[in-house]
């Protein structure tokens, strides 16, 4: 498990999908995590209507846009794990209708908390929830002939960090803002009521996934293709204008 | 700069921001955090509206018929939704 910067590992996950569409690689799983923390927006969300900026620099968090859709998250460098997963565009488990292509995808979330002893749902169209609460926010973006799907596992949460970075639209919550969005989240470590280590939860994702997916995980690196689309894509991750184009 | 947004029953949120002069769309920008495959068709569209009159009936034809003619997947919201969040806003007073 890995910890990047944000342009690194958006950089990594669109190399695993490119790699993937032209059968450079297998099908491929992969965990991470940040650092610096980072504040990342959806391909189509708005910077000004998203992000407290003053908020973002005064933690030192960096900004981030990915290029699937979705909603903004905190990356957070101490509260969670971020994983992706790449497929065949046409590998027949994966639907073409988008909220069954993110249940198939999602199984392995819910099956990881359940080997962690966490009841968990899915909630169309992305989100996993526990008890009504968001644990987990997922997106997918069909490119090169590849599914990307990545998502975010809340472990740990510091609710000043994510709703001061995070403007939260009040066409989405009422008054008494950051009472009603602490409520609609929770973690790992808040089911459990235990110190839960990042690899814990990592060993019970891979269990998790290899259920849902029928899949047996072998242990790899990254191939220098990769390293050399990584290199590419991270000028343009990390480029001003793609991050504040909207 | 007239704006618009709209969280989708049981969706996403669609948001739009829209200069029109003598009824005309002089800018158009959508953001959310929907899904919508190809991601490039959202260019498509605003490039499509702008210059667009701002008769209603007309804009939603536009709109609908470049999602279907594109046969665009959007999850979280629908045609008729970016239609709808372009005419609550054109109907909001100033500019």
């Amino acid at each position: 498990m890995k910890v990047n910067d944000a342009y690194t590992n958006m950089a990594v996950d669109e190399s695993l999908a490119k790699a993937r569409g032209e059968n450079k690689i297998p099908d491929t799983l992969r965990f991470y995590r940040w650092k610096p923390s980072a504040v990342t927006l959806g391909y189509f969300q708005s910077v000004e209507d998203e992000v407290n900026e003053e908020a973002l620099r005064s933690f030192g968090f960096n900004l981030n846009r990915r290029i699937s859709g979705g909603g903004a998250v905190l990356n957070s460098e101490s509260g969670e794990i971020t994983y992706s997963i790449v497929l065949k565009e046409d590998d027949p488990r994966v639907s073409k209708d988008p909220v069954e292509s993110y249940r198939f995808l999602c199984q392995g979330l819910i099956d990881a908390l359940a080997a962690l002893g966490i009841k968990a749902d899915f909630k169309p169209i992305n989100d996993i929830i526990v008890n009504g609460r968001k644990i987990s926010g997922n997106a997918q973006i069909r490119r090169y002939g590849a599914v990307l799907h990545h998502g975010t596992m809340l472990v740990d949460f510091d609710a000043r960090q994510m709703f001061g970075v995070l403007k939260i639209s009040k066409e989405k919550l009422s008054d008494k803002m950051i009472q009603q969005a602490e409520e609609r989240v929770t973690t790992i470590r808040r089911e459990l009521q235990r110190h839960v280590s990042f690899n814990e939860v990592r060993d019970a994702l891979e269990e998790g996934f290899q259920k849902a997916l029928c899949a047996e995980l072998v242990k790899g690196d990254l191939t220098t293709y990769e390293e050399q689309l990584i290199k590419e894509f991270h000028s343009r991750y990390s480029d001003q204008k793609w991050i504040y184009r909207r | 700069m007239k704006r618009f947004a709209y969280k989708v029953p049981g969706g996403k949120l669609v948001c739009v921001k829209v200069q029109e002069e003598a009824g005309i769309i002089k800018y158009i920008q959508y953001t959310g955090d929907f899904f919508m495959a190809p991601e490039g068709d959202l260019e498509e569209l605003e490039a499509r509206l702008f210059g667009h009159k701002t008769e209603q009936d007309s804009m939603k034809k536009t709109i609908n018929d470049f999602f279907s003619g594109k046969k665009t997947v959007i999850a979280g919201a629908s045609a008729d939704d970016f239609a709808f969040v372009l005419i609550q806003a054109l109907n909001k007073d100033g500019n």
